[in-house]
């Protein structure tokens, strides 16, 4: 297969970018989005030209690491997969590909396809756990938890911080990962002590960074490589607005 | 809050109070809340209004004068109602103008994956629909509200009474196919406000079961199509009757 | 240079506790020496690594008062490599009460690592195996749960009791995210700093101890000194030195390899682990291998065909008759249950005799047809939905309908550095925690032990093991501007300036290389060795070390991301590492758990080991560039186990 590339160059955070277009013949069906990536650079290091740089690391979709917009899909064509998981075989011979980093305020580019997501560990540190210490717990079962609630926790537990919702979102809003942090806990008793104040700090938070405000597109459900939907950002927002009614914090 | 220190209980409740209206979240409530009420505005507006459709003006200029007839309260209904809007338009713009701060450099290419997405052009544009339907209002409330009144002769009598004629002010304003087009287009970016808009509200303030949310999906088109061409029907009607 | 820790290291004492197996523990904890509370933020520990041993680790010593500062390569603390288990984490809790226990945790993990690992950490293991579940939960870990709402359980990868917790596929992700937002709430009290994006490059050694870390910004390119008391490498595995794996990209050896440079003992190297199920490779592009959960084994079975004519035939015209479910006849008790050696090495071969599967004739079945007759598509699609996905993504293929092809890869590594019972390696100061040690699997590691084992080092054992050390050592005031920081800071330059220098000449590029060595350690160090191919390896592996260091291409400059100069650094430490493993493999003449030799099996062409010559652990010695490392063996006493033939027949 053969395919034009159109992908976004850029040295560093302070640097302006641009596109370069590359022409690359001989692609297997059977590469993975990345791997066709890797096959790029390969040629490229022998012209000796700089690679282009991109994030990966499990290439399973699990780790969230890899990021990619391929023609103005965050993760490509395909639902539910992530940039890693994507293969040649779902482009067509000859295709024109366009390959852009996440874009948002919050989440810098620091090399060609790399962008900065620490924002989305100052949102988990604003609130995003349990305060228990380490050492010795109860007995595990001895908080029994329903598993309609134990399962629809893991729904948003799923979530793997790949900031695809952001890249997708017209507004380059993180709500979906910011609800899907907090829902997680809605659903368990353990999270229930600090449910008020959890909300409350993480949404702070993810305003600080500059993310956008949601106006219920819901794009970012459809970009999620984990099909997390926005009914979390519904209860997020019932949580934040019950925390806020009642002050007993 | 956990962050702040325990001592100065005002300082806490002030931080407190900035912090929740200073929040995302509580931004998307106010537009929801004012969304939501300017919806039931409009509601009002239209089943006063359905009287244009009787070739007789005298039940909507005794519509008109019923609610004229309350004074002081309707004077404050209408601040009321003016407070309604410009806190929806000013967050509106707030919200904005935040969201297209938190991308400033853009996609070369875009597109929507589809699926669960309620990305469309009613979604992705309510600023503009927003904006059109208050460069329609700033015209429609300068015409009917502050247009011609009993002292430039617009006056019919009734039960005995002098009142405005308001009736033959709107059936002359619908005689000029502009203004029946301004109109016709301005109902039509009702619908789109409206077909996000409505859903949007009750996402925005935390309704959350699955079977809610595609009825309110489905209302809400259902009520954006029948605002909008109730309204649209009155100018059509009285151009062409 | 690491002559002091030489000298103390010389005994390799293990420090095993006395006293009965079950004590052990508590009373080395009793004995332990005590931090005052307030000297504790006095001292900083350095932890490298955030998967789940490091940010356990890092998240307990935080707890318990210390300064901590945390490192690892990704962009967050929580994409670890660990994020990627699926299956399952074993406890000896007993909730199904199938009859498991402390006791019984303990003989199945020795049993599984054929009787190469120590008793008494071993025995730890399964003591606070329970404990690591409870927090978790606490934490509020979304593990599976019954209708009723208590803790699911599942069998899992050979054992036949149910004691593997699990949370939906995703088991390392839901842990390693409990261990994060743990790490996350320390963070934000100010106790642990996150550096990420930063590789180390180097230990710090002053007096003999080691007392700091040399690391490269992998976003500028600065080379950065860190300074503490104590040194945890929770640096994970080294399976990336097959190349083809099913680790992430980005695990590697360095940190664990420059730690062995500076005199920590390296144990175990030729002990690696091949999981029986994972996709096939489809071709020369092939970066990584994906596995897919051993999970699938409780209702999938494993075949190929009894005709090696019916090898490229659609599998659904194959009749019954001439499928050879070839685990199930050969160990009637086990069947698709038996240890992923057994399960892996019965795949090759089938494989080697002709009978493979699939393009490259490098695959068999695993067939779900009957379990989907027998228990409904629903109940199917349920337990494996996620997975059946994820295989027809990779594949195209539909296990639905048509049986999913599977070939064994290297997946999991029990060798690593030497540690002793408190997790210290043999350079005082120096700690290995989770995969990145040797300590508790064996010769090959039970399915769901990985994960038990990374959070039992880094919740329950660590921070009570470097709280002794720090109370018992004095610690002489250093800075990053100390002499030693400086010199290792040199040493590190000068290497990347080498791999710069050569690179702008070089031809070929480093993923060459490294798909060249990985060639090399899969056919002649992987499933299955001899003599004569390991000597062959020995060979290889200098020759194209040579080259590397001769003709590597590199573009770029070392001030700024360069992922490529990345893989080079841990590239020339795989090599290293490949030719240990390959001599650790020689000598060890026996076949143990993952280490098969083909001189040294039964008749019926099972594993053979030799207790009398080989029960110890060996621990190699680092001797200088281009020497050979020296041999120290830890004899291994079973006092609370009777050594037997393993046989899951
Ligand atoms: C696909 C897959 C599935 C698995 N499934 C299971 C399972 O179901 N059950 C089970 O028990 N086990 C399973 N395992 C094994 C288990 O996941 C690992 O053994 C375990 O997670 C290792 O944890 P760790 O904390 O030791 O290291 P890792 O999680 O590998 O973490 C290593 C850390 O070290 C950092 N690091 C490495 N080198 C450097 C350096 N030079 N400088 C700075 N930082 C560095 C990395 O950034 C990372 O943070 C599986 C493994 C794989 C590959
Ligand atoms: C008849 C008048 C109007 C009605 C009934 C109305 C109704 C609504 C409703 C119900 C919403 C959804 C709120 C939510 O998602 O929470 C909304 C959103 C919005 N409105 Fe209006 N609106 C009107 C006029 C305007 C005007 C004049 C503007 C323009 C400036 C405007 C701009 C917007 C914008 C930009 C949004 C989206 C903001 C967001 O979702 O956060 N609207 N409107
Ligand atoms: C064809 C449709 C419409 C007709 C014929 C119509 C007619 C009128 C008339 C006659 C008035 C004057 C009332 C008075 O002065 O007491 C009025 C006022 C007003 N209308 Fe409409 N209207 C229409 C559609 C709309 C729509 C769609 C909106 C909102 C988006 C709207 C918003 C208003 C407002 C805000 C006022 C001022 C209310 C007040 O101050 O009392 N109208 N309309
Ligand atoms: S919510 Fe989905 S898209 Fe967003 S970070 Fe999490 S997994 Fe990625
Ligand atoms: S796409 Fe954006 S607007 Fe909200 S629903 Fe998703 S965050
Ligand atoms: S590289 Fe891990 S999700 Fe893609």
């Amino acid at each position: 297969m053969n395919f034009t590339l159109v992908v976004w160059r850029q040295d560093s955070k302070e640097k302006e970018g641009k596109f370069v277009t590359y022409n690359t013949t001989d692609v297997s069906a059977d590469m993975s989005f990345l791997e066709m990536l890797d096959y790029v650079n390969e040629g490229l290091t022998k012209k000796n030209e700089r690679p282009i740089e991109y994030d990966s690391d499990c290439r399973e979709g699990i780790c969230g690491t890899c990021s990619c917009m391929i023609n103005g899909q965050a993760h490509g064509p395909l639902r539910g997969v992530t940039t890693c998981q994507l293969h040649m075989r779902s482009f067509k011979d000859g295709d024109t590909i366009v390959i852009e980093p996440w874009r948002a305020k919050a989440l810098p580019v620091i090399r060609d396809l790399i962008v900065d997501r620490s924002a989305f560990d100052r949102i988990q540190q604003a609130g995003g756990y349990v305060s228990v210490k380490t050492g010795p717990q109860p007995d595990g079962n001895s908080i029994l938890i329903g598993k309609e609630a134990a399962d629809k926790a893991m729904d948003a537990a799923q979530c793997i911080g790949c900031a695809a919702c952001v890249a997708a979102c017209p507004n380059a809003s993180a709500s979906l990962f910011t609800a899907a942090k907090v829902t997680q806990f809605v659903y368990l008793p353990q999270g229930k002590p600090e449910a008020k104040t959890r909300v409350m700090n993480m949404v702070e938070q993810h305003d600080k960074e500059g993310f956008g405000n949601c106006t219920n597109i819901g794009e970012c459900h459809a970009a999620c490589p984990k099909d997390i939907s926005i009914q979390h950002i519904a209860v997020m927002k019932a949580e934040y607005i019950k925390a806020s009614a009642c002050d007993d914090t | 809050m956990s962050a702040t220190s325990p001592n100065a209980n005002s300082t806490k409740n002030y931080n407190r109070f900035n912090r929740i209206i200073s929040s995302s979240v509580f931004q998307k409530v106010t537009m929801a809340l004012t969304g939501l009420l300017l919806i039931g505005f409009v509601i009002m507006h239209l089943s006063g209004n359905i009287t244009l459709y009787f070739p007789d003006g005298t039940p909507f200029n005794k519509y008109a004068e019923f609610l004229a007839s309350f004074g002081g309260l309707f004077y404050a209904a209408e601040i009321g109602l003016l407070v309604l809007f410009l806190v929806h338009i000013v967050t509106a713009i707030q919200i904005t103008r935040l969201n297209k701060a938190a991308r400033p450099i853009g996609y070369k290419a875009y597109q929507t994956k589809g699926g669960p997405s309620r990305a469309n052009l009613s979604s992705r544009f309510m600023i503009v629909s927003g904006v059109l339907l208050l460069g329609f209002l700033v015209l429609h409330i300068w015409q009917f509200r502050f247009g011609p009144g009993v002292a430039d002769g617009y006056l019919v009598e009734m039960d005995g009474k002098q009142i405005r004629d308001l009736h033959r002010l709107v059936v002359e304003t619908f005689q000029n196919p502009v203004f029946v087009v301004i109109y016709v287009f301005a109902m039509i970016m009702l619908a789109f406000h409206l077909r996000h808009g409505f859903w949007s509200a009750f996402q925005s303030l935390g309704a959350r079961s699955p079977n809610l949310h595609n009825i309110l999906q489905k209302l809400a088109i259902l009520l954006a199509v029948a605002i909008s061409l109730g309204f649209m029907g009155i100018p059509i009607w009285i151009y062409f009757r | 240079m690491p002559q002091q820790a030489l000298k103390q290291a010389m005994a390799l004492n293990s420090k095993i506790p006395e006293g009965p197996l079950k004590d052990k523990w508590e009373s080395h904890k009793f004995n332990i020496k005590l931090v005052n509370p307030n000297n504790k933020r006095k001292h900083t520990i350095l932890v490298v690594g955030t998967g789940l041993a490091g940010a356990s680790a890092a998240a307990s010593l935080a707890e318990l008062g210390y300064n901590v500062q945390t490192f690892c390569i990704q962009d967050s603390p929580r994409r670890a490599h660990s994020i990627a288990a699926q299956g399952g984490i074993n406890a000896s809790k007993n909730y199904p009460n199938d009859g498991d226990s402390i006791y019984k945790l303990f003989y199945d993990t020795i049993k599984g690592g054929d009787y190469r690992s120590r008793e008494a950490n071993v025995y730890r293991l399964a003591q606070v195996s329970g404990n690591i579940i409870d927090q978790c939960v606490a934490q509020g870990v979304p593990f599976a749960r019954e209708y009723g709402g208590a803790l699911s359980n599942r069998s899992f990868g050979g054992a036949q009791l149910s004691r593997t917790f699990y949370a939906r596929g995703q088991t390392g992700q839901q842990l390693l995210l409990g261990a994060y937002s743990s790490l996350m709430k320390n963070t934000q009290a100010g106790k642990i700093k996150n550096f990420t994006r930063r590789e180390m490059l180097d230990v710090v050694m002053v007096d003999g101890k080691a007392r700091g870390i040399i690391c490269r910004n992998l976003v500028t390119g600065q080379i950065e000194r860190y300074a503490g008391d104590a040194v945890l490498l929770c640096t994970g595995g080294y399976g990336r030195v097959y190349f083809l794996s099913t680790n992430a990209f980005n695990s590697n050896a360095t940190a664990a390899w420059r730690a062995h440079k500076r005199g920590a003992y390296f144990a175990n190297p030729c002990y690696v682990q091949i999981h029986p199920t994972c996709i096939p490779v489809s071709g020369q592009h092939q970066s990584k291998l994906t596995l897919m959960s051993e999970s699938l084994r409780n209702d999938g079975r494993v075949w190929c065909p009894r005709k090696k004519e019916d090898t490229k035939k659609d599998p659904a015209t194959i009749p019954e008759a001439d499928r050879n479910y070839y685990l199930e006849e050969k160990y009637p008790s086990f069947g698709n249950l038996v240890p992923r050696d057994v399960a892996s090495r019965n795949a090759k071969e089938v494989c080697d005799n002709g009978f493979g599967v699939g393009a490259t004739g490098q695959a068999v079945y695993l067939d779900f047809k009957d379990a989907i007759k027998r228990d409904g598509l629903n109940v199917i699609k349920d337990k494996y939905g996620n997975l059946f996905d994820m295989y027809k993504q990779i594949t195209g293929e539909d296990p639905y309908k048509t049986p999913m092809k599977m070939y064994p890869a290297i997946h999991y590594t029990m060798g690593g550095l030497w540690v002793d019972y408190n997790l210290m390696t043999t350079i005082p100061g120096l700690y290995a925690l989770g995969e990145a040690n040797f300590s508790d699997h064996g010769a090959n590691r039970l399915g769901a032990s990985a994960l038990m084992q990374g959070l039992a080092d880094g919740y329950f054992v660590a921070p009570y093991t470097v709280g002794d050390y720090i109370a018992s050592e004095k610690f002489k005031k250093v800075t990053t501007e100390d002499k030693e920081f400086v010199d290792a800071e040199k040493e590190v330059k000068a290497k990347t300036a080498k791999f710069l220098e050569i690179g702008a000449k070089g031809k070929k590029t480093v993923l060459e290389f490294y798909k060249e060595l990985g060639q090399i350690t899969w056919n002649k160090v992987g499933m299955s060795r001899t003599e004569a191919g390991l000597k062959e390896a020995l060979e290889k592996i200098p020759k194209l070390k040579e080259e590397f260091y001769s003709n590597l291409k590199l573009v770029g400059s070392g001030e700024e991301l360069n992922k490529a100069l990345e893989l080079a650094g841990r590239v020339s430490d795989f090599f290293e590492l490949a030719e240990l493993m390959a001599r650790d493999a020689l000598h060890r003449t026996e076949s143990c758990g993952g280490h098969f030799r083909e001189e040294s099996q039964t008749p019926e062409g099972e594993a053979k080991r030799d207790d009398k010559n080989f029960s110890y652990v060996a621990a190699w010695e680092y001797k200088g560039e281009g020497q050979p490392q020296a041999l120290h063996k830890e004899d291994l006493k079973f006092e609370n186990v009777k050594l037997a033939e393993r046989s899951y027949k």
